[in-house]
């Protein structure tokens, strides 16, 4: 079976946030919850990078270990998904991710935040697939669908991978490869980059010998 | 010298020859490349929340949004499945069994002499309805605590998922609700209290002879023991550090939500809580079953006048000293 995973390509996410808003519009988020968010590192300064980020569908979750309900399933695509009719919004499971997925959409006093929300991997939750109130509580389910989560469709450099998770490394590896092959190859553009020993470089593997 | 001895020597001679001249053959290792990772500088930073060197920025709202991976949150998972639940639990336990076993083994504890039939008081109105007050709602708060704790342990597997999801939501209203009003209690019993409870030499001999456990007579007490002292003080404070951390976890606001602040509240709750339950059981136990008289006098506010000489002298003599 796939093991559904997201990736995010630093080198090339140039924090346009279109999949913070796919997200957003797609499920019909609550106000003030992000399932997605885009993440800049040393803004503005050489080396500037971007992120974005939503559940990570980690294998061993720890918002299920935490929660006190129990109310967390993995399925079989290893999509970490909630029941928000168990959920009792104590919000255990914000404190334990180390990606902050879990969101609440109210903020009111005596710690009543509401039912946890995240990113579902575009999996929807426990209702009937595809059916209304599936959509009212968890958003779209294009996986049902054979589709891919929304915001990797949607990414307008092919920064964010969602996918299978061997699928994506190789896609990514590739990129790695050829990235490195084409700045060794004096800037040949990405398509062409290759490391296999090219007749200008005269037999050595590195132009800087 | 034997000749195998010079014959090993001869060797081991040959050996060291071999290799010293062996050694400059082969070239020193070259001077390992000096060239930063950029890469790894920057997982580096997003892991370790480097905010001065790499400052993090997001359009995303909550004050924690920039930080890109928290590692604390893993704190906070192993803490809680890992030590929390498995050592207060056996803490409970074991000091539910320690209970057991005492009363096992001694029994209720006895005056002597038996009930004179003489009545003192020794609780007015107010100060049992103080205590009744807060007693219920520490009870309440610890039983929907524990449920909360141990619930996913010790329910689920009897209730299942879906049934346990509203007892936990109910239970989870009842004890944000009942905070604010176990600290207002508090307060109003400490103030109520405080003069009675405030440390004596005759608490030390008390502590000493471990109440009587030690010894053939019972030491004197006033109107309280040391042996009460300390409970009140231990509820006070530990009532102080439940109350402040479950502030902070009734109302996020104040800490804008962040996570940080709410974790180390949860861990401070949560450990603070277990040792005022697992110190209250004894204060119920000896409330009720434990000692003769004890629980009438919190009913009723009257006590034998056997009692009172026999647990609290000192307290007796001054109230007959006066008359």
């Amino acid at each position: 079976m796939a093991r559904m995973k997201f990736y995010c390509d630093a080198e090339r996410c140039i924090e346009c946030n279109a999949c913070v808003t796919a997200c957003k519009n797609e499920h019909e988020v609550p106000w003030g919850v992000n399932r997605r968010r885009v993440v800049t590192i040393k803004d503005g300064e050489p080396g500037e990078r971007s992120l974005s980020v939503a559940c990570m569908h980690c294998s061993d979750a720890p918002c299920a270990a935490v929660c006190p309900v129990d109310c967390f399933y993995t399925t079989d695509d290893g999509v970490v998904l909630h029941n928000k009719d168990i959920c009792i919004g104590c919000g255990y499971c914000f404190y334990a991710c180390p990606f902050g997925a879990p969101q609440f959409p109210e903020n009111g006093a005596f710690a009543s935040r509401g039912k946890m929300d995240k990113c579902t991997f575009c999996a929807g939750g426990p209702e009937e697939p595809g059916s209304a109130e599936e959509f009212k509580k968890y958003g779209r389910n294009r996986l049902a669908e054979g589709k891919l989560p929304l915001c990797a469709e949607m990414c307008s450099t092919k920064a964010l991978l969602a996918g299978d998770a061997n699928v994506i490394a190789d896609i990514y590896r590739a990129r790695v490869v050829r990235r490195a092959a084409s700045a060794m190859q004096k800037g040949v553009p990405f398509q062409r980059a290759t490391l296999a020993p090219q007749p200008d470089l005269g037999g050595k593997a590195s132009a800087s010998e | 010298m034997q000749a195998s001895t010079i014959l090993s020597w001869t060797i081991g001679l040959l050996l060291v020859l071999l290799l010293a001249g062996a050694a400059p053959a082969t070239a020193a290792p070259p001077p390992a490349a000096d060239v930063p990772n950029p890469g790894a500088d920057l997982w580096r930073a997003v892991r370790q929340r480097d905010d001065t060197l790499w400052p993090a920025r997001t359009q995303a709202p909550r004050p924690d949004d920039a930080v890109l991976i928290d590692p604390a949150g893993e704190h906070f998972r192993q803490f809680r499945r890992e030590r929390f639940i498995r050592y207060a639990g056996w803490g409970l336990a074991g000091t539910l069994g320690l209970i057991f076993l005492y009363f096992v083994l001694h029994g209720p504890i006895r005056h002597e002499g038996g009930d004179s039939g003489e009545r003192i008081l020794r609780f007015r109105r107010l100060d049992r309805i103080l205590h009744w007050v807060l007693a219920v709602t520490f009870l309440v708060l610890g039983l929907t605590g524990l449920l909360l704790l141990f619930g996913r342990l010790l329910l689920i597997p009897w209730l299942g998922n879906a049934a346990f999801g509203p007892v936990a939501e109910i239970g989870k209203w009842a004890h944000n609700l009942t905070g604010p009003l176990f600290i207002v209690a508090l307060l109003l019993f400490f103030l109520r209290f405080v003069g009675r409870n405030l440390p004596a030499l005759a608490d030390l001999k008390w502590l000493a002879r471990l109440g009587g456990l030690l010894g053939k007579t019972h030491p004197p007490a006033g109107f309280f023991n040391a042996g009460e002292k300390i409970w009140f003080w231990l509820l006070v404070l530990g009532g102080v550090a439940v109350g402040i951390s479950g502030v902070v976890l009734d109302f996020p606001a104040l800490v804008d939500a962040a996570r940080q602040p709410l974790r180390l509240a949860l861990v401070v709750h949560g450990i603070a809580a277990v040792l005022l339950l697992a110190a209250s059981l004894g204060h119920m136990y000896l409330g009720s079953i434990g000692m003769k008289g004890a629980l009438q006098s919190m009913i009723s506010g009257y006590v034998d006048a056997n009692w009172a000489r026999a647990h609290h002298l000192l307290w007796y003599e001054k109230l007959r000293g006066r008359r």
